[in-house]
């Protein structure tokens, strides 16, 4: 460029300094201006050569920038096209991953959906589960209340311990026969059983012995009779059978003879061989009565009678039996009004020391001073007291009075002496038998040593450890305890021996027999022995002759009762022997 | 549904009609086979409920029975079942089967419904019965 500057230089100005100065002196110029000038015109063709270059030079350069800026120009649009192409490439990836996130969110979304409908199934299941368990259950739970009905039904109409329909089922069957049977203008029979001495076995043997000998009964009686037949039990041992199609009352006896002898084989139960009657009264429909009520009731009372008659026999009702019954219904009653109006009185029988003669006791006996019967002995109205539970009253008034006369005649200056007195299974299992006891010594002020009570073997060993507890609280007061009518019941030597008994009293029934029958000698004589090794008095009661008295005392017996010594007498007479003293009655 | 219960009854009995010494395998079966479909249906909980009160209900008649202690392992979940009927005569087994199918599809049955009952059946045991009460059973 510089060097472009200087050859302007020189070719814009000549060597002259003077404008256009060669053309002028070409023809006339020397030849030395000449070779300058051609010089100079050959510089200046130079000169223009070099601009011819430059110019030439400046269009390559000016197109060489051209063609540099089109090359700039295109790189330029290429540069767009690259930018659009790439925008258009991220508008792609864009679409592109607006689609992927679409699919991804699809793809979650089924993939929710299926995790959730996998949930509501297991749900649906376990769902399901609880309803067939819970319905599963409602039917095992209705199933019970329908089984625990029918229970409660069979309950309500049968008897706990012999499952034999009891008194309701049998009334209502009655009700359904008779009505049965006035339609056909047929007969049907009652039949009302009692199982006899069956309190004993209970009272010796207890309450499970009974209970098993009442469920073996109850199978026999069903054992006897048809399907048709209904056999319950009306509780205790009461049993009733009706027989709902007879065609004659002889039938009826001939079911009571196959129940007679179908109950005589024993009954084995707890190592027992148990014998037991029963005693069967029948009543026969219409004749003996017109509903069930009367029906039953008529044949209990012909039962009375079939027990008065010797007992396990059977009786039909008849109509003058009612008379009977009514009699003993009267008797409860007045024995009621008895006990208000104070018509008991005690009579006392001696009981004698064999050895001295000396009265060393007394036993109560209780009579009824009946206001139009006069003077009853206990066995008229006892039992009945103790079927209708009067006998406790009547025990405590027996129990006070005996103490407040012994405590009388010791008041009166007599010889102090024990009085016995009886005491029942009923009295001695009352819950205030003890307290009833206590409480009667405490009020008539005798002391506890002049007391005795007498009990019999079945009630010492029924519940032996109950008894034992009850005896020894007794003994515990001082009160005397004696076995009365020993070697008639079933007696425990071990709790005899355990017992704080006092007293053996020897059966009248041995004592009886002693001086005819060897046997029952021998059992007296080792009741005596018996009696003393266990350190025990021995009594024997029913004395009635020299004989007994002298073989008694040849024993070396330690008391006697009976009618030897002494029949049982009033107060005042006892206190008139007491005062005389008793050798003077009997020979000696 | 007397006739519908009369078909399903007759259906398990014929199953039931196995040579002696097949029959506890087949009970056995027919019992897995109809436990998958049930234990879908009502879990194990609910198949449980329904096996252990149907064996309740057959022991009245067949004391031997083991009482209902079901394993939750699938392939001794009868265990105790097969027990019970290898004590037995095949003749024996095959009653008692038969009457515990009967009474667990019975109370089946009466949860929901004859319809599904036999559905749930024809799915656990199919439809190719060969004899005449299948036949019947599958035409329902």
């Amino acid at each position: 460029m510089n060097r472009n500057d200087n050859d302007g230089g020189a070719s814009d100005v000549d060597d002259l300094g003077q404008p256009g100065g060669i053309s002028q002196g070409k023809d006339r110029l020397p030849a030395g201006l000449e070779k300058e000038r051609k010089r100079r015109e050959s510089a200046v063709i130079d000169d223009e050569a070099a601009v011819l270059r430059r110019e030439n030079l400046a269009s390559t350069r000016e197109d060489a920038a051209h063609v540099r800026e089109n090359a700039a120009g295109l790189r330029e649009d290429a540069a767009h096209l690259r930018e659009g192409a790439a925008q258009a490439r991220e508008g792609e990836a864009h679409v592109r991953e607006g689609a992927a996130t679409a699919r991804e969110r699809e793809i979650r979304a089924a993939e929710m959906t299926q995790a959730a409908s996998d949930d509501q199934m297991i749900r649906l299941r376990q769902v399901n589960a609880h309803l067939v368990t819970a319905t599963i259950e409602a039917h095992k739970l209705a199933e019970q209340v329908e089984t625990a009905k029918v229970e409660l039904d069979h309950l309500a109409h049968h008897d706990v311990l012999t499952d034999l329909p009891n008194r309701i089922l049998l009334q209502d069957r009655l009700g359904q026969a008779i009505e049965l049977a006035r339609r056909q203008g047929r007969q049907l029979a009652v039949m009302f059983m009692d199982l006899d001495q069956f309190k004993h076995i209970n009272d010796s043997l207890g309450h499970a012995v009974g209970d098993q000998l009442l469920q073996s009964v109850a199978q026999r009686l069903v054992g006897c009779v048809r399907h048709s037949d209904t056999v319950s039990r009306q509780g205790g041992d009461e049993f009733v059978l009706l027989l709902p199609y007879i065609e004659h009352a002889e039938d009826a006896a001939l079911s009571a003879q196959k129940m007679l002898a179908a109950l005589a084989l024993p009954h084995s139960i707890d190592r027992h061989d148990l014998h037991i009657g029963v005693s069967i009264g029948i009543s026969i429909y219409p004749d003996d009565g017109q509903d069930a009520e009367t029906l039953i009731k008529n044949a209990d009372t012909a039962m009375y009678h079939a027990k008065e008659n010797g007992r396990n026999n059977y009786k039909f009702f008849e109509q003058d039996m009612n008379a009977r019954a009514v009699q003993r219904q009267s008797i409860e009653a007045c024995l009621r009004r008895a006990l208000e109006r104070q018509e008991f009185v005690l009579h006392y029988q001696p009981k004698i020391n064999l050895h001295s003669g000396a009265i060393v006791g007394v036993e109560a006996l209780i009579r009824w001073q009946h206001p139009q019967h006069g003077l009853l002995p206990p066995a008229q109205f006892v039992p009945i007291a103790e079927d209708c539970g009067l006998i406790l009253p009547i025990g405590r008034w027996v129990l006070r009075e005996a103490c407040l006369q012994a405590r009388a005649w010791q008041d009166a200056g007599l010889q102090p002496i024990t009085v016995a007195v009886n005491t029942s299974a009923i009295e001695f299992r009352a819950k205030d038998f003890l307290e009833n006891v206590r409480a009667t010594l405490a009020d008539t002020g005798l002391e506890p040593r002049y007391l005795e009570l007498e009990l019999t073997e079945s009630v010492l060993m029924r519940d032996a450890a109950s008894t034992d507890s009850m005896l020894h609280a007794l003994a515990g007061l001082g009160v005397k305890l004696a076995i009365d009518d020993f070697g008639t019941g079933y007696s425990s030597l071990s709790y005899l021996k355990q017992f704080p008994i006092d007293t053996l009293k020897i059966d009248q029934s041995f004592v009886n027999q002693i001086t005819s029958n060897p046997d029952d000698a021998t059992i007296v004589s080792a009741v005596i022995g018996m009696g003393k090794s266990l350190r025990q008095s021995v009594i024997a009661e029913g004395v009635e002759t020299a004989e007994q008295y002298a073989f008694l005392l040849g024993q070396q017996c330690d008391e006697g009762q009976g009618y030897y010594f002494g029949h049982p007498v009033a107060a005042e007479a006892l206190a008139t022997l007491l005062q005389t003293g008793i050798s003077t009655t009997f020979p000696h | 549904m007397a006739t519908s219960d009369l078909l399903r009854h007759q259906k398990i009995n014929s199953l039931m009609a196995q040579p002696p010494e097949k029959v506890a395998d087949a009970a056995i079966d027919l019992w897995g086979k109809m436990a998958i479909q049930i234990i879908s249906i009502v879990g194990e909980g609910g198949f449980n409920s329904l096996y252990a009160r149907s064996v309740f209900l057959t022991q009245a008649s067949f004391p031997w029975l083991a009482p209902a202690d079901l394993s939750s392992r699938q392939d001794q979940r009868f265990a105790q079942l097969k027990t019970s009927f290898a004590g037995q005569t095949p003749a024996q087994a095959g009653a008692a089967n038969s009457l515990l199918l009967i009474t667990f599809t019975d109370i089946l049955a009466t949860l929901i419904g004859e319809p599904l009952t036999t559905s749930i059946l024809r799915s656990a045991w199919g439809n190719d019965a060969s004899d005449s009460a299948g036949k019947e059973f599958t035409n329902e």
